[in-house]
């Protein structure tokens, strides 16, 4: 929370010592700023002082690559600004396709944009390539305190050089249509046990027409989410080497449980963000989806508002009841500036205003659903728009405040590794076979361990299983 | 003779200039780069250090780029008869047919090649997709089980339907007017000489068609080795294995995972491969 007024104002003068009623109002008043943090954060939204971070002279034009839509009626914003730099948004496709495109231009040493847009997952790899600039060396540093601590682990791995700045996030939740729920009288779970319970309900009840949720059989980082959420950690550097634990009981613990609802048919295993997957959340044959908080705001957008105000959003469910509630989270992205770009102090001050500004970040979640990976963003109570999507296409729900505490539970030493663009494939082989019933659980993440372990040792990294 | 070449070569210049820019140079390019491999130290950025012929020697041991190789081969064993067979009967019921409705027919047949091949891919994409492919609808009115044409071992016939979809319209026109060039007389003569149809189609037109079958055969042929649009527009769809096709392997080795000598090399066995399966035919087919 950014508190307005400072703990130190409440500091007695170190010459006296404090009577009873300073000491009484100062604690009265610091509990009363930690009770009331949406009223403490409005006034206070957050801004990094951009001038620190001095943009080279002369007329500039960025080339920025990005696949959110819209970026460019931010970018008439920072022009305004900043009239002497123009900003050129180009979408050239999203994910995978632009990072190819981003990796040809880094091997050829030119053609480039200055700035890219680029999952938190992905970046590791794209840091192995060298093609990336240290943004710590253009003021990125000093901007830490303004993003959600785990986003800025992800841009910053070894804590010193600074990758790229945290453009969203997508902290996880169970996004359920209520109609579907009230109708066949299930409960929202809060425990894994539970939700197994519901599906088991709806699949009893509909004769297995109607499934509780998807499992997206071909995104890795959706099931990493879940895992992550279950505290697991898939990769880790430590000195010259590194350690991969795809196959850790935390892995199979959260594996295993899908693989049960897999086998007795009480989920759907259809790839998501196909036609396919759409139409059957649309005609209610899924009654819900464990979503990324972009989830709610791409379903409304390829739904074309069909089942529009239906829809509720539930914090992620727990293994244990007595645990601290914990969160995993799939996608976010940052935005980095590459070595080949001739402008890397305006491109870095683009990067940091564009998530950092009030205006950009605010907007990116009303119009296009991308949930910010900025602290006063985070705790922005304008962040909540009823008659906005995604909160109109959950029915007006606070859908950003379920999707905030759920941002404040995720783990923050989680890190990726340089092959996992090698790994994200290799899971869909595996998972493959697990559908088709040739391999239990623990086969399918023995071999995604062992298979990514070849492909990273081939490549000439110090590697080994943990 | 010095002056003519000299012409010669002023002409050929902009086939030249493109040629060498795009072709020649990418291909010594791989060639270049295949003979680097990374070394690693620690956790940094990896040093291309010459590694000779390491990136060969990895290639013929990497069972997944073999496995892929063997998808090719399958893939033009039972695609490339199926699609010339295919495109041989419609020119021949082309070439008896008349009128109007021939060339409706011959529009047809054709149009799917004037498609994009990623748009073809894309509206094949759809009707794949197990829910909701009307093919599984039509199958499922007979109270027939559905077909997951995207499933691990389905997935090559889904492409080859395809290729085969986009091409044969191709090779029908190929061939057709091949068929125009057949002189009249020589189907006057063998119609005084008592031949019937079946008669001139196995004696007179089949045989005239094979020089031209041989070179569609040839392209068919290598156009299988580089496979790799169809399959890499449907990959978003379902899983479908990273060397299905030995150009989206070794594209995915340079784009996904950055390794761009070990890519070349793959890219130059590959081919190699083709030269090596397809030059005795087309030196047969040159001398003749």
């Amino acid at each position: 929370m950014n508190n307005p007024i400072t703990w130190r104002s409440f500091l007695p003068s170190p010459a006296s010592r404090p009577s009873f009623p300073v000491l009484f109002w100062a604690i009265a008043g610091y509990v009363c700023c930690q009770l009331i943090p949406t009223v403490g954060a409005e006034s206070a939204y957050q801004e990094p002082d951009y001038s620190k971070l001095k943009p080279e002279s002369g007329p500039i034009t960025l080339e920025v690559w990005t696949w959110v839509v819209g970026l460019d009626k931010a970018a008439r914003l920072f022009e305004q600004a900043y009239p002497d730099i123009k900003v050129h948004v180009n979408n050239v496709g999203g994910g995978p396709s632009e990072y190819q495109k981003v990796q040809t231009a880094i091997k050829a040493g030119s053609g480039g944009p200055d700035v890219a847009q680029i999952e938190y997952d992905f970046l590791p790899s794209f840091i192995a390539t060298e093609g990336l600039t240290d943004l710590s060396k253009y003021g990125a540093a000093d901007v830490k305190s303004f993003f959600v601590p785990w986003t800025w682990g992800q841009v910053s791995p070894d804590e010193k050089a600074v990758y790229g700045i945290p453009q969203d996030s997508g902290p996880m939740a169970f996004l359920y249509n209520k109609k579907i729920f009230d109708q066949y009288g299930l409960t929202v779970p809060t425990t894994w046990d539970e939700f197994a319970k519901q599906a088991e309900k709806l699949a009893q009840a509909t004769g297995g027409k109607v499934k509780l949720v998807d499992f997206p059989p071909t995104h890795a980082p959706w099931f990493i989410s879940l895992a992550w959420a279950n505290g697991a950690e898939l990769f880790k550097a430590q000195g010259d080497s590194w350690t991969q634990s795809l196959n850790s009981p935390a892995c199979e613990k959260v594996l295993d449980f899908w693989a049960d609802l897999i086998k007795k048919k009480y989920v759907a295993t259809i790839p998501d963000f196909t036609a396919e997957f759409y139409n059957a959340v649309g005609s209610g044959q899924i009654a819900g989806s464990i979503e990324a908080a972009w989830g709610p705001g791409v379903l409304a957008a390829s739904l074309n508002d069909k089942t529009s105000g239906e829809w509720q959003v539930a914090p992620l469910p727990q293994w244990s009841k007595d645990q601290p509630f914990r969160a995993g989270n799939w996608g976010g992205s940052c935005d980095v500036v590459l070595k080949q770009s001739k402008y890397p102090k305006a491109a870095t001050l683009f990067c940091v205003w564009l998530n950092a500004a009030k205006g950009p970040v605010l907007s990116n979640w009303t119009s296009y659903g991308i949930f910010p990976a900025s602290s006063s963003g985070l705790a922005s109570p304008d962040l909540n728009q009823p008659d906005k999507n995604p909160s109109k296409f959950c029915g007006g729900q606070n859908v950003a405040q379920v999707y905030s505490d759920a941002s404040k539970a995720v783990n923050v030493d989680f890190a990726w590794s340089p092959w996992f663009a090698f790994a994200n494939d290799d899971y869909n082989k595996q998972i493959a076979a697990l559908i088709s019933g040739s391999v239990t659980a623990k086969q399918a993440l023995d071999a995604w361990q062992e298979d990514s372990l070849k492909n990273a040792a081939a490549d000439g990294y110090d590697v080994k299983g943990k | 003779m010095r002056r003519y070449r000299k012409t010669a070569f002023l002409f050929l210049t902009p086939f030249l200039a493109v040629f060498i820019a795009f072709y020649l140079a990418p291909v010594g390019y791989a060639l270049y780069l295949s003979l680097f491999i990374r070394k690693r130290i620690g956790v940094g950025p990896p040093k291309e250090v010459f590694g000779g012929l390491a990136n060969y020697i990895r290639a013929v041991q990497d069972t997944d780029f073999l496995n892929g190789l063997k998808n090719m081969f399958v893939f033009g064993v039972v695609q490339v008869p199926v699609m010339l067979g295919l495109a041989i009967l419609l020119a021949l019921l082309l070439q008896q047919s008349r009128g109007f409705f021939m060339k409706i027919c011959r529009t047809a047949f054709f149009m799917p090649y004037g498609i994009p091949t990623a748009i073809g891919a894309l509206v094949w994409g759809y009707l794949y997709s197990a829910n909701l492919s009307p093919f599984n609808q039509i199958l499922q009115a007979f109270h027939q089980g559905k077909i997951d044409f995207l499933s691990p071992a389905v997935v090559l016939f889904s492409i080859a339907n395809i290729v085969t979809w986009t091409w044969t319209g191709y090779n029908m026109i190929t061939l057709f007017a091949a068929l125009q060039n057949i002189p009249s007389d020589l189907y006057e003569a063998a119609r005084v000489d008592g031949a019937k149809t079946w008669d001139i189609v196995r004696r007179i037109q089949i045989p005239l068609l094979l020089p031209t079958l041989q070179i569609l055969f040839i392209f068919s042929v290598i156009g299988t080795s580089q496979l790799f649009t169809e399959a890499f527009v449907l990959r978003p769809l379902g899983y479908l294995a990273d060397n299905i096709t030995p150009n989206l392997y070794l594209y995915l080795t340079a784009a996904r995972d950055a390794n761009y000598g070990y890519a070349g090399a793959l890219a130059i066995l590959l081919a190699l491969l083709i030269f090596a399966i397809s030059g005795p035919f087309l030196r047969r087919i040159a001398s003749r």
